[in-house]
């Protein structure tokens, strides 16, 4: 009965028929562009994730034809449902964008912001979530939160002053894996995510923790500080694997596979987990049969431009000399008199392991 | 002197043991009940009666018990919230403490009124030793036939069992608490679906407070219309208010919600004025969430009219100018109390307690804390004020459960009606250390010792 009727739902004033059920948060996604809120914690592959993070807070203008009556809060649009003839208010309601900005505030106030070293940066949601809907600067002056360091085996690394607590791991843990091993420990901002006690997170869908990881606390030891995922170019492969699918996207530079991943849709959302075997074993091109590039639909700042076909790539027609009146950009320093990091004199593909600052030094040789 | 409903008998020597319990009319609401009462009447009682939740939020018992889902062949649970942690709030561990059956005969009608086979006391685990004394009222009545299998020869069965908590504030929010019930982690659930609907195992359940559920007792005794004439308005029956602070009796008082503000402070047979001849600078009405009040807005409302001890007149003016009923943890602070340093105290308290399950509650719980901290001690910057106001605006009412409001609107009343408290702990930061900033224009107006 329910998948038969639709429910009509205008979201920024754009209306779109769904199935009754459907959450707000995914009727926005059919509509699809900007209209569609952040999501930090939900994730539609993994059932009773959501409503924590707070970022996909809407404003409902009109409850339903019914009850035209708004909704007295914001809600979280991940787990509210629609009703027939609401109306929806996302990016032009100026109290969602305020609330959204506090969240942001709110989610980098004990983040550590080490993007530069984590392997997580240029694919993180929090990055984006950040550029997209955050302010310039935090308003915090106080020490970030640190925590002991747990570790959880020879896989997964765990960075608990990164996380932000979205439970996608735990749900996970609990929806593909026979047994949890790893949970929240503590309350409040002083929980974290943590074994009990120092356990290895052993099973072989474990892996994909790390996929659903939306910030660097769970990245990849095997791919541990090896390249940067803006060096790498994104290849669509699947091998006969006896476990899972075997259909991943793999990490590569020149022939070399960096990592393996699951492949994402368009909302970073894993579309086929992978197995443990797959994802941390299979390193050599000759394990994989490669189908061809994959194409990166994400709104990362840093993916942009280092993917054709993605956002971005419209380049404005005029030449800054044409724009200042033949007068070139006058520049402070140029990095590149200064620097050879940027203009190495090296092929980084050829260098075994990772680059070190000795492998940029001319005398080196 | 206002009725007593709950606590009349409270002092009655022996109390505790089933014979004198019963010896002095106890269970004759179980009898009533369910010997001549239908589940549906005892609900349209309760409603008639007006009584509110005594736990915080003040929703109509009896609108609460009608939405509970009665699907065919699913059991119902009614489970009772003694998960009392309210800073300020200790009326339902009295309760508990000197007159067990009470809670146990309000706990079997209420059960009976629900279809609830199988009823839950979740009590906090620093009430270590009320559990026992719960168990043995339970292991009593069951040896005398008011509990256990067909009770009263009406063929109703009922267990009640007792599971204590852990010792978490947010146990006391019903979806935290029905998870924590389920021996889980406990985090507040997502909205909707709520527990009328699915609650403990899944099942349509009402969380109730203890004295909501005590006070179901007079009510069945005496009928709906008779408990709605004590009281004014939408205030009906009596309230117990645990008064504390400095006053000169604190304890457990049982009102009948006609009375005063004043009269509840001032009175000897309530709290019997301010401790040590002193004056009145704040009270928090109920319990540390609600927002508090200086001494003029409490005895008075804004436009002049007394204040009086009920639902209404404590929310007269919003939260602009007033307050809340909530549990009835009353705490009143004298003159020689700082509101800076009180506030941090609560922050500090909200910032422990947050479940860390959502964003806002987690990290501006902490951000609060550690800004006040800073006031407190003299290394506050008089932007400190104003980014509070903009951290409680932006935690309130964007949070999963109510945990954040409550984090928030001691914050946002302490800066709305003590800002320049705030401001003298910036602009005097040494001073602020050595003496505490006293009176102000709030001050109130009346009492004046000699």
């Amino acid at each position: 009965m329910s998948d038969t009727t639709l429910f009509k739902v205008t979201i920024d004033n754009i209306s779109i028929d769904v199935p009754a059920g459907t959450t707000i948060l995914n009727a926005a996604r059919m509509i699809g562009g900007d209209v569609a809120p952040p999501a930090m914690c939900y994730y539609s592959k993994l059932e009773g994730s959501g409503g924590k993070c707070r970022t996909c807070l809407v404003e409902v203008s009109k409850g339903s034809e019914k009850d035209p009556r708004p909704m007295p809060k914001l809600v979280a649009s991940c787990r509210t449902t629609v009703m027939d003839g609401m109306e929806v208010k996302n990016i032009t309601s100026p109290k969602v964008v305020d609330a959204r900005a506090g969240v942001v505030e709110f989610l980098l106030l004990n983040h550590p912001l080490d993007c530069p070293i984590c392997d997580q940066a240029g694919e993180c949601h929090l990055q984006d979530l950040s550029y997209e809907h955050g302010k310039e600067g935090t308003r915090y002056e106080f020490q970030r939160r640190t925590f002991k360091k747990h570790d959880l085996g020879k896989y997964i690394q765990l960075h608990m002053t990164r996380c932000i607590l979205c439970y996608r791991c735990v749900f996970a843990a609990d929806q593909l894996t026979g047994k949890r091993e790893h949970g929240i420990l503590d309350r409040g901002d002083h929980s974290e995510i943590a074994t009990m006690i120092e356990k290895n997170l052993q099973n072989d869908f474990i892996g994909n923790v790390i996929d659903v990881c939306p910030v660097g606390a769970l990245t990849d030891k095997t791919f541990r500080f090896k390249n940067r995922v803006w060096f790498l170019k994104p290849m669509n492969a699947h091998r006969d694997c006896p476990t899972c699918s075997g259909k991943v996207t793999l990490w590569n530079r020149g022939e070399e596979v960096f990592r393996v991943t699951a492949r994402k849709d368009q909302w970073g959302e894993v579309e086929d987990w992978i197995c443990n075997e797959c994802r941390f074993e299979k390193k050599q091109s000759s394990d994989w049969t490669i189908e061809g590039p994959r194409l990166i639909d994400r709104h990362s700042v840093i993916s942009q431009g280092h993917y054709a076909g993605t956002v971005g790539t419209h380049m404005p027609t005029e030449t800054i000399e044409a724009v200042l009146n033949g007068r070139k950009p006058k520049l402070l320093m140029d990095i590149h008199e200064v620097s050879e990091v940027n203009r190495p004199k090296i092929e980084l593909s050829k260098i075994n392991g990772p680059a070190h600052s000795n492998n940029f030094n001319p005398d080196n040789d | 002197m206002g009725r007593k409903l709950l606590l009349e008998k409270a002092h009655v020597e022996g109390i505790r043991s089933f014979e004198v319990y019963r010896r002095e009319g106890g269970y004759r609401s179980v009898e009533k009940a369910l010997k001549t009462m239908s589940p549906e009447e005892i609900v349209e009682e309760v409603k008639k009666s007006g009584l509110r939740g005594r736990g915080g939020a003040g929703f109509p018992a009896g609108m609460k018990w009608s939405f509970i889902a009665k699907p065919e062949g699913v059991p119902r649970h009614l489970v009772c919230n003694a998960d009392e942690s309210e800073p300020g709030t200790f009326k339902d561990r009295y309760l508990m403490e000197f007159i067990p059956h009470l809670l146990i005969e309000g706990l079997i009608v209420s059960s009976f009124a629900l279809g609830s086979n199988a009823t839950y006391i979740y009590i906090r685990g620093e009430y270590a030793w009320i559990p026992d004394i719960l168990e043995e009222a339970i292991a009593e009545a069951k040896a005398n036939g008011f509990l256990g299998k067909n009770i009263l020869g009406t063929g109703f069965d009922c267990e009640i069992y007792v599971q204590r908590g852990a010792g978490a504030y947010i146990c006391g929010e019903e979806t935290a608490l029905i998870e924590s019930l389920e021996g889980k982690r406990g985090n507040p659930r997502i909205k909707p679906p709520f527990p009328a609907i699915k609650g403990v195992w899944g099942r349509p359940t009402v969380v109730n407070n203890v004295e909501t559920l005590a006070s179901v007792v007079p009510i069945i005794n005496e009928g709906g219309e008779e408990y709605a004439k004590i009281g004014v308005g939408k205030s009906t029956g009596t309230k117990l208010i645990s008064a504390c602070g400095n006053i000169n009796k604190p304890g457990v008082f049982e009102i009948d919600m006609t009375i005063s503000v004043e009269e509840f402070i001032y009175s000897d047979e309530y709290c019997g004025g301010i401790a040590n001849g002193k004056r009145l600078k704040a009270c928090i009405p109920g319990g540390s969430s609600v927002p508090i009040l200086p001494a003029n807005l409490m005895l008075k409302t804004a436009k002049g009219e007394t204040r009086y001890m009920n639902y209404e007149s404590l929310s007269d003016g919003g939260f602009a100018t007033g307050s809340m009923m909530g549990s009835g943890g009353f705490i009143v602070l004298d003159e020689d109390q700082c509101v800076v340093r009180n506030t941090y105290s609560l922050a500090r308290f909200y910032r422990h307690e947050s479940c860390g399950q959502c964003s806002p509650c987690r990290e501006g719980t902490g951000w609060m804390e550690k800004l006040l901290y800073r006031l407190e001690k003299g290394e506050g910057k008089s932007s400190d004020i104003d980014l509070l106001w903009d951290i409680q605006r932006k935690i309130e009412g964007n949070t999963i459960c109510p945990l954040g409001d409550a984090a928030a609107w001691p914050v946002a009343a302490a800066i709305r009606h003590f800002r320049d408290e705030f401001e003298w702990h910036v602009s005097h930061a040494a001073e602020a250390q050595t003496r505490n900033f006293g009176l102000a224009h709030y001050s109130d107006p009346i009492h004046v010792p000699a």
